[in-house]
Order: C-alpha cells, then structure tokens, then sequence
C-alpha cells in the first residue's frame, strides 16, 4: 500500500529531465499523471530509486494546430483534451474515446502521453491514436525523432520509448469532418474495456469514402483493422452494406482470455462493436 | 466481506459466498396446482466453521415453500468444508438462496404451462383471508396480503404495457430483447423467537434488551443491545422513545456499541432490531411512564387510577382539557432531588426490558424488473425495477428506503455482477474489486419502490422487519427477466451471474441445435414427448419440473 523509499524531481524543462533521467538511468522512472505510475509503486510491482516529474514543464503542456495536425504534449491531461475545442473540431475520435476513460477525478490528472508509454492493451486512447496515424515526438539525449503510431507499440506495457528518453507529444493528423465513434464494451462502468473500437469514419453522401478502424485489448498492443477499413470504401453507410466486412474485424487476432471473456467471445464481439462503431461514426 | 490490508495487493477481497448446488423437484398439476416440493441441496460451507456457517442453508429449509400452499416438501442438505473462503450468515443467509430457487422454478412451471407468472403464482398462494396460515414446514405466517402487493407492483411498472412491447419485440425479431421478471418473495424475520432457535441447536437465543434512563435535565437515555453499524437506529429509537415519552425527538440519546455502555444484546442482523430490540424499547419506555405514575398522582393529588398519560403529561381523567397536569420531564427532576417522593418509592424512573417474541414476522413483496438483452452481445441492461414491500408498519419511511434500495443492489449485483471465481486449486482468481465485478451507482437504475402495509401482530409496532428484503428478493427477479427475454430461443436457465458472455454462449448454443434439455437444466415434463405426461387427476402430480443448478455464487 505504502510506495518503497524515492527521490523526486520536478524539472522546469525538458533539458533537465533529460539529464536527470541520463544520470539516474535505470533507477529513475517519469512521473506525468501519475495514474498507473502511482498504482504500480504502491503495489510494489517498481521500485524506482528516483521519480522525475514532468507534470511542471511548462513547455510539455498544451494542445496547439500545426497546420494539418494537432499536437498534444505530454503534459496535457485527458480533460485537457475534452476541454480542447481543436480536438472537437479535428479528433472526434481521440475525444470520443477520451470520454469513455475512468472518472472525472482520473481523468483530470492523467495525459494522453502517460497512458501511451504505459501502453496497457486495455487502455483506450492506444486504439484511436493507432487508427489516427499519430506521430510520437521522442526525445532523448541523443535529440528527438518521430516514430509512426504504427510502431510504437512493441508488447504488453511495451513501447519504442528507450531508458532515457521521454515522450514529448503526440501529434495527431486533422481528420476535420470525419465523424466518429469509440464503442467500449464494460459489463460495470470503472472497468477497463474487455475491447474498445475506435472507429472514424469520412462520407460522402451516404458512402463511405475513407475509414479508420482501431481495436483496443484485442492483442498484446492496439491493433488496428486495415482489411476492414479497406474494404469498407465505397459502401454504403447501411448496416446491410457494412455488417459482413465489419464481422470480420476480430479475425486473425489473439485476445486474451479472462474473467470477462475467453478469446472467441472478444473475437465475436469485435465484430458486433465495429459495426456499431461505424455506422454510428457515419451518422448511418 | 472482508477487505484485508495485504502489501502485495491493494485490496485481497474475500467475496460474500453462497454457494449450493440445488435440486430442487417440483410437482404440480396440469392446471398449474402446485402438489409438492423436494429440494436437494449440497452447500459448500468453505474452509472453516463459523459462528453460524452451516445454519445458512438450515435457515433457507423453512422458505423454499416461500408463499404458496404446498401439500407436501422434503428437504435434505448436505453441508461440505472446502478450501474455499469460509461462509456464514450474509445478508438474508439461506432465505436469499431459497426464493431464488423458488421465484426461478415458478417462472419455469408458468412457462412450461404457457401461462403468466403471476398468474400462476396467484393460483398457489395464500389468499389474505387466509392468514394467519400455518405452512408446510410449520411456520405460523402471522399477515400478509400478497394481492394487494402484486396488484400495486403490476400498476406501477405497467406490466400490460410491457408485456405487449415484448410481443412486439418477439414478433418483430428485435436484436434487443425484453424480459420480464417476477418474485413474489417472502421471509421469516425478526429472528428471536429463542424456542425456536433452540429447536434448531442455534448457540444462543434470540431476544433483545434496552434501557430507558430519565435524565434530571429532562432528556433521556435510550441504551440498545441492538447495535447500529449503519442503519440508522439512533434515529428510529428516538422516534420510538419520543411517542411514547412525548419528549423531543432531538432529547433522546441512543448509546450502543460498546459492552461497557451495552452489555447486554444479540445485536443486528436477520432483519430483527426494530422488531425485537425497538420493542425493547417500546417495553422500557412503558415501564418508565409506569413508574412514573404513582409520583404523579402523589404530585397532583390524585387516585393512580385516574390518570391518564398523553403527549408526555399525566392528566386526571375527566377534570377538564385545561389542568395543566405534571410532565413526565419535570418528574424527571422530581425524582432526582426525591425530596417528595411517595412513601416507599425507590428514586429512580429507569427501566430495563428484555424481549423474546413468540413468532418470527414475515414481510414480503412482489417485485417486478424488466430487462432488455442484447442479443448480440449478451449484454443485459436493467430497463426498470419495481418493488412493493409489505413491511408492516414503518417507523421511519427514509430508513426503510434506504434498506430496500441497498439490498435491491446488493441482490441485482448477484444475479449480474459479483462472482467469488475460484480456479480448480481453489484458489481466488477475482481478487479485487475490479475482477469481483463490484457495481457502483453508475450501473443501477433509480428503482420504483412503494409499500403495502399488513401489520406484524407480534409486537406493539406492528413491525416486520426490512434489512434483507431487497437482497432476498431481487436476484430471481432479474435472473427471471433475463431468461425470460431469450426464453422465445429454446433457453430456460443462465447462470448467475448473468455476464454477458454467458448470456451470448447460452443464444449461441441454442442457434447451433438448440439447447436440449440435459440433466444440468430444466426438464420440460409437460411437453407431448417427455415422460410423466400422463395426469393422474386431482389426487396426484402431473409430473414435475427438475431443475438443478448452481445458486447463487455471489
Ligand atoms: C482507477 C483507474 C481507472 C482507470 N481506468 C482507465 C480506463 O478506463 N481506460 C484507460 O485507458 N485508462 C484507465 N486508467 C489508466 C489511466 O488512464 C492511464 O494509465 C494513466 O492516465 C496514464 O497517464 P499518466 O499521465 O497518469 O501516467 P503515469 O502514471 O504518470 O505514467 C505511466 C507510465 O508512463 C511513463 N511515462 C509517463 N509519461 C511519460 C512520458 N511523457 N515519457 C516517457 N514516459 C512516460 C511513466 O514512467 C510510467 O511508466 C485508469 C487508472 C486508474 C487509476
């Protein structure tokens, strides 16, 4: 219950996290809301010598439009991104999802950035930041670089976010105009999703020209189902037009199997939610 | 359940267990005539004995046969130590796992009848003019008005309307589905009657005490064997000793909790603190006014005789509206100065009583929940609940209240929630309260509750007791739903916790061949091919409705 023994830090900048994160190596640990970080060190599944807290570096905070992306910085938290009228206009998806996650206390402390690195396969915005085609800012000491959504998630709690580096923003293309819609399957409302679709989707009178799928815990990271937004071009916005691709969306993956649900069940689901998630996404 | 600190958990949850495996056989006639009741059971008691571990099950013995006139019942129960987390008496203990398995079985005869659940249990139940009713396992149901409760529930949840919105829904092949579900619950409570419990080798008795104590000041001291851990008995035995006394409710100071102040009580549990230990009080605060009676009639000049107490003042009977009287609070003070007491009185007006009712009391309810099932998905989701409690007389409506809608989640959490889950080492995999599915008040509904009112004659309130009503009650009602909203696609049984899952798999099995009826779940006996078809006439059951199951593993 108790966390065991740290040091804590709360550089102003990104050049002194940095350094204090290269001098610690792996005794240190980033602290940003807190919302898995503080769980894990009062379980004692980490010990961390010392906790660098970035949750006071004005340069991280901030939610601003680059042109045809929106960037979110580590330090925003998810009721920054609800309160956020770029988002609404832009990433229908990141706020529907960001809506469905824990409560209003939870979600004024934890960020979009902090959940991403945790990279919990039942955390909800991995789903929609994957079907985005987010861009992760990372820096470290050696500089900073972009890494594709697409591979940043390695494995359970697993990222391409290396010891010593922080993840400053994510950064999220305009999908202005797309509708969109976030379906997370829970049998009571504080649960992680048993699986989350996160699904955006662009039409042009009553087809659909573009669409975005992501699956939230339907495997070791978010997937993301490319066959089914392929091959949903060019349908009709009908649940007659839609329901066979969509029933497909959970073939070929290996969720896990739980107290709420064995694999086939989530599998099954997958199917059911995408098609929900898309047709409302279409406004069908 | 206990939540204990463990550094390598952020909380180790040992989950509420009851746990039987029940068998139960029910004969009725064709005409839906119930004849006779056998329930076998085999109850895992856990790893340890508690103080009342395997008098659960004992205790649901007397309520399978719950409200209707069964002829005949046989009972038998096998109790088992596993290395389970031990069990003992939880909210309504043995009664909630009877009236699941017989509101579950009624549902399922009227089913198989093709006719209405309430309707049949109707036929079956005991009319109010029946009463006081002694029952099959010999318990003396002292009131109850079963149709003014269920007449009230239909009126309020509009069951003819939503009976039609299910036809329409069946008819139209509606993914989502509606379900309607019933229990016409009853139980015994005010546990006391120590006889009784001593009949059934219960440890100790049943009664409750308390003390009344004037105080000089005027207000006074209510002390309770029956002590609160949240519901709210200060209030109500304040309220209690306000009408009797006629003092301020805001005078009288409740002491409980701790032996040095209370030494003396059984405490609160099966539904019995206002029904034997508000009696107590009732009992004391008269002795109080009795003693104070012979101080008054030495104060006013008066014949004992003569008075009359009311609103807190004795009165000389027929000398007009306007004396004055003597208040019980000034004789408080009388008494504590005893400068001019009457020959031979000892200077005190406390008093102590101690009651043992004769009979247990029996509230009950008819409570009504519709369901709408995904049929996709499984997902049930509670669309809306209705309860009609007969309590007796209420004391305080916002306690009663708030005991329903607390036992009515705690119940509808059973029937769709919680889950003890222990893997084949028997070790607990649902260890939190993430995994045990805990519900909080995002997932209910605002629940419809209303009463009716048929007095206990077992004690001056007219009291039957409430704590475990709405725990007891609502677990079949919305097991029923639910199988009743996927009943048109061959299903009659999903276990509890209804999840979603289960209830996917139950509709997926039955698409894939349909679910014949096996030994693990109900067997139609009324059907053209199934055997006991043949009805022997009035002297003897048509055949019967086996449906063992796994009750209640909350
Ligand atoms: C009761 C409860 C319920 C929850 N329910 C949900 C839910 O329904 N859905 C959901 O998706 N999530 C849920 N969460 C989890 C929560 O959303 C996220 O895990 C959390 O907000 C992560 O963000 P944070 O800022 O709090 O990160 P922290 O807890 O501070 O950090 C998480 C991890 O990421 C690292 N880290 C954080 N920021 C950075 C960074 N910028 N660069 C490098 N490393 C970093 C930390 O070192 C740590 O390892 C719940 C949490 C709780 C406590």
């Amino acid at each position: 219950m108790i966390p065991a023994p740290f040091d804590y830090a709360a550089p102003a900048t990104v050049e002194e996290a940095l350094a204090l994160l290269a001098e610690h190596g792996d005794e240190a640990k980033v602290l940003a809301g807190g919302q898995s970080l503080l769980p894990v060190l009062r379980m004692r599944l980490n010990a961390p010598g010392m906790v660098v807290d970035i949750s006071r570096i004005e340069g991280l905070k901030g939610i601003t439009d680059e042109r045809d992306s929106i960037r979110i910085g580590a330090g925003a938290t998810y009721q920054d991104v609800l309160d956020s009228d770029l988002v609404t206009e832009h990433l229908g998806l990141l706020r529907s999802a960001v809506k469905e996650i824990a409560d209003p206390q939870i979600r004024h402390r934890g960020t979009v950035c902090g959940a991403l690195v945790h990279a919990d396969p039942a955390g909800d915005v991995g789903a929609p930041v994957l079907a985005l085609e987010g861009r992760m800012v990372v820096q470290g000491p050696d500089g900073e670089r972009e890494v594709p959504a697409s591979e940043f998630f390695v494995d359970l709690f697993e990222t391409a976010v290396g010891e010593g580096e922080l993840l400053t923003a994510v950064v999220l293309p305009k999908h202005t105009g797309w509708g969109s819609h976030y379906e997370k399957f829970v049998r009571v409302s504080h649960q992680w999703a048993i699986i989350g679709v996160a699904a955006t989707v662009r039409a042009e009178g009553g087809t659909i020209a573009e669409a975005r799928v992501g699956l939230t815990n339907m495997g070791a990271t978010p997937l993301r189902a490319s066959e089914v937004e392929q091959a949903l071009v060019g349908l009709p916005a009908t649940e007659e037009a839609v329901a066979q691709v969509c029933a497909r969306a959970g073939e070929g993956t290996d969720p896990p199997s739980d107290l709420n649900g064995q694999a086939d069940y989530r599998r099954h689901l997958a199917g059911v939610l995408t098609r929900r998630a898309v047709l409302t996404a279409a406004g069908a | 359940m206990q939540v204990d600190r463990d550094p390598q958990r952020v909380a180790a949850v040992r989950p509420p267990r009851r746990d039987q495996w029940q068998k139960l056989t029910l004969a009725a006639r064709r005409d839906g005539t119930v004849t006779g009741l056998k329930v076998e059971l085999l109850a895992d008691m856990g790893a340890y004995l508690g103080l009342v571990t395997p008098g659960v099950p004992i205790l649901g013995a007397f309520m399978y046969n719950a409200i209707y006139k069964f002829p005949a019942y046989h009972f038998t129960c096998t109790n088992v130590f596993t290395n389970k987390t031990w069990t003992d008496a939880y909210r309504g203990a043995g009664r909630p796992e009877a009236t699941f398995a017989i509101e579950r079985l009624m549902d399922e005869l009227a089913a198989e009848l093709g006719r209405d659940p309430l309707e049949v249990r109707e036929q079956n139940w005991i009319t109010h003019e029946e009463f006081p009713f002694t029952s099959v396992c010999g318990l003396e149901y002292d009131s109850g008005n079963y149709e003014a409760a269920t007449a009230r529930a239909k009126e309020l949840f509009g069951y003819d309307e939503l009976r039609a919105e299910q036809a329409r829904r069946r008819e139209s092949g509606d993914r989502v589905q509606l379900g309607i579900g019933v229990s016409t619950f009853t139980e015994m409570c005010g546990l006391a009657p120590s006889r009784v419990l001593g009949s059934l080798d219960y440890g100790a008795g049943g009664w409750e005490s308390a003390s009344v104590r004037m105080l000089p000041s005027g207000k006074v001291e209510v002390v309770t064997g029956a002590s609160a851990h949240g519901q709210g008995h200060e209030t109500a035995w304040s309220q209690i000793v306000a009408d009797q006394l006629g003092v301020p409710f805001e005078d009288v100071e409740v002491l409980h909790g701790d032996t040095q102040v209370s030494p003396r009580g059984l405490d609160t549990y099966g539904s019995r603190s206002l029904v034997v230990g508000g009696q107590a009080v009732v009992q004391a605060a008269q002795r109080v006014v009795e003693k104070a009676k012979p101080l008054a009639a030495h104060l006013l000049e008066a014949n004992v005789d003569d008075l009359e107490f009311s609103s807190g003042r004795f009165r000389v009977r027929g000398a007009g509206d306007d004396q004055e009287g003597i208040g019980l609070t000034d004789l408080a003070l009388k008494v504590f100065t005893a400068h001019d007491l009457p020959d031979g009185m000892e200077p005190t007006l406390d008093a102590d009583a101690t009651f043992d009712p004769e009979n247990f009391s029996f509230p009950h309810g008819t409570h009504l929940c519709a369901m709408e099932v995904d049929t996709e998905t499984g997902q049930s989701r509670m669309r809306s609940y209705v309860s009609v409690d007969d309590v007796g007389n209420v004391v305080n409506p916002l306690i009663v209240d708030g005991q329903i809608h607390g036992g009515l989640v705690q119940g509808i959490a059973q029937a769709l929630w919680e889950e003890a889950v222990y893997d084949d080492q028997g070790t607990l995999v649902s260890g939190s309260f993430v995994d045990y599915t805990l519900p909080t008040s995002a997932d209910t509904i605002s629940f419809v509750t209303d009463r009716t009112v048929s007095p206990a004659t077992t004690n001056d309130l007219g009291a039957k007791g409430v704590g475990e009503a709405g725990a007891i009650a609502s677990t079949p009602a919305v097991v029923n739903a639910v199988v009743d909203a996927v009943r048109p696609m061959g299903i009659h049984d999903i276990q509890m916790p209804c999840t979603p899952e289960r209830v996917w798999r139950a509709i997926e099995d039955s698409r894939q061949g349909g679910s014949t009826p096996t030994e693990d779940s109900a067997q139609p006996h009324f059907t053209q091919d199934a055997p006991n078809q043949d009805d022997p006439g009035p002297d003897g059951p048509a055949g019967g409705t086996a449906y063992p199951q796994e009750g209640g593993r909350a």
